[in-house]
């Protein structure tokens, strides 16, 4: 390209690459730069490869690893921020699992870099875990007759199959299959309802307060309800008094008034 | 993946209520299935065979006499019967540390019985045997705190929550024997020659 040729979309292209490692002539430069200016299309172009290279060499290139030199010059001019051997060891764990907070990881990776006797201990601790793992997976077998002596223990017989469950014990487990559902600690403020509702119906109804007065009186006003249905069942009418009857003690109230009317 | 572990859940509560009933069956179908993995739990606690054979036989008799207080609701067959196993295999081994003279009876003998199990006797599977029992004769150099954890942690794959449940000692006192019990564990390897750089 020379100086007076004017760069076209195609030709802009073709050298994009060139041109973003500033390997084109200095004038062709010039005119691709110009061009860029003008063309919107080359222009957003560019932009593109130049962000996919950008985004190409931060997957590729790692972040370098603290150099013993680097480690070495922290550690000299600021002796305060080292953790020693202890400390170092307290926390590989929480190194390993990830969960070190940002302020003593440098300082132990630092640790790990400087200290002759800890550096090849991560290592050596994932290695073991890594062992471990491999140990889990090596189970022993059950060894022989071992099925045999706890069955013989727990059922009294080797043969599973001899031991069936009898008629009575399937149905023991069938109703223990319908539990009542109020659980232990419900039952205490159950309790004190059935309690409370005893005392106010035994001290509302019966006379005395007992509990044979309670029975004799829903007696009588379960003769007294079946009396009045049966007669509206024969036609007499809902309000009419009841003859011969004497009102229950605590349903006085409604006989008497009734009476009165 | 849901549904198979509530049918499996179903399937445990199911057994469980047929083997309280009697059934022999039932129980045989449980015992096979966690027999293996409670002897082996056992086994790397004890380090001796017979005594984690008689221990595997306690949790089970133990366990066919719970089964009474087994309840789906609080959770699957295996959490319950593995619960109730650890609790068994730990208080037997801090047992056996107060009472040094029940422990250990013969460690050398064990170690030879992995190599007994080799049966077909395949070179592969031979180094892999001898690597087993050289872990577990490291796992036996840690102190007991330490090793419980570690077993715990890295072998049975326990949260640090269900650790605290299981030993009733703080959270953090957990994390520090896991954290020591590693390092120990990884420099008792190292100078086995097990773990090398």
């Amino acid at each position: 390209m020379t100086k007076n040729k004017v760069v076209n979309c195609t030709a802009f292209e073709e050298r994009l690459s060139d041109y973003l490692e500033h390997t084109v002539e200095k004038d062709v430069r010039k005119e691709m730069a110009a061009h860029a200016l003008q063309c919107p299309l080359c222009h957003g172009l560019m932009n593109e490869v130049k962000n996919a290279i950008a985004a190409c060499r931060q997957v590729t290139e790692p972040k370098p690893a603290l150099t013993r030199l680097d480690a070495q010059i922290l550690a000299r001019t600021m002796p305060a921020a080292a953790i020693n051997c202890d400390e170092f060891e307290a926390y590989l764990t929480d190194y390993l699992d990830g969960f070190l907070p940002a302020n003593v990881f440098h300082r132990w990776e630092r640790h790990a870099v400087l200290c002759d006797d800890c550096t090849d201990l991560p290592g050596e601790v994932v290695r073991s875990l890594a062992v471990l793992v491999s140990y889990k997976s090596d189970e022993l077998p059950v060894p022989f007759g071992l099925h045999e002596r706890i069955m013989e223990r727990t059922l009294g017989t080797v043969r599973a199959r001899s031991a069936k469950a009898s008629w009575s014990d399937r149905f023991q487990e069938w109703v223990r299959g319908f539990s009542i559902p109020i659980s232990v600690p419900q039952l205490a403020p159950v309790a004190m309802m059935t309690l409370f509702a005893f005392l106010f119906v035994s001290q509302t109804v019966s006379a005395d307060g007992s509990l044979s007065d309670v029975y004799a009186k829903s007696y009588q006003l379960a003769e007294q309800t079946y009396e009045q249905s049966a007669n509206v069942w024969n036609g007499k009418p809902m309000d009419a008094p009841i003859v011969n009857q004497q009102p229950i003690d605590g349903t006085a109230t409604v006989s008497n008034t009734n009476a009165n009317n | 993946m849901e549904a198979l572990r509530a049918s499996a859940e179903v399937n445990g509560a199911e057994l469980v209520r047929k083997a309280r009933a009697g059934d022999g069956i039932a129980w045989e179908e449980i015992v096979t299935a966690f027999s293996r993995r409670i002897f082996n739990l056992a086994y790397r606690f004890t380090s001796n065979v017979e005594a984690a054979e008689d221990l595997t036989q306690e949790v089970f008799i133990r366990v066919y006499r719970s089964l009474d207080q087994y309840d789906a609701k609080q959770g699957d067959l295996a959490n319950w019967l593995m619960r109730l196993a650890r609790n068994l295999i730990i208080d037997d081994y801090r047992h056996r540390q107060r009472n040094p003279q029940n422990s250990m009876a013969d460690a050398v003998d064990d170690h030879q019985y992995h190599l007994r199990a080799v049966g077909t006797g395949a070179h592969k599977e031979m180094e892999r045997r001898e690597l087993a029992s050289q872990v577990q004769e490291g796992i036996d150099k840690l102190p007991a705190d330490l090793k419980t954890c570690v077993i715990l942690r890295d072998i049975e794959e326990l949260t640090y929550q269900e650790i605290v449940d299981v030993l009733q000692i703080p959270e953090g006192t957990v994390k520090s024997r896991i954290n020591r019990g590693r390092i120990e564990l990884a420099k008792i390897l190292r100078r086995m020659r097990v773990v090398t750089i």
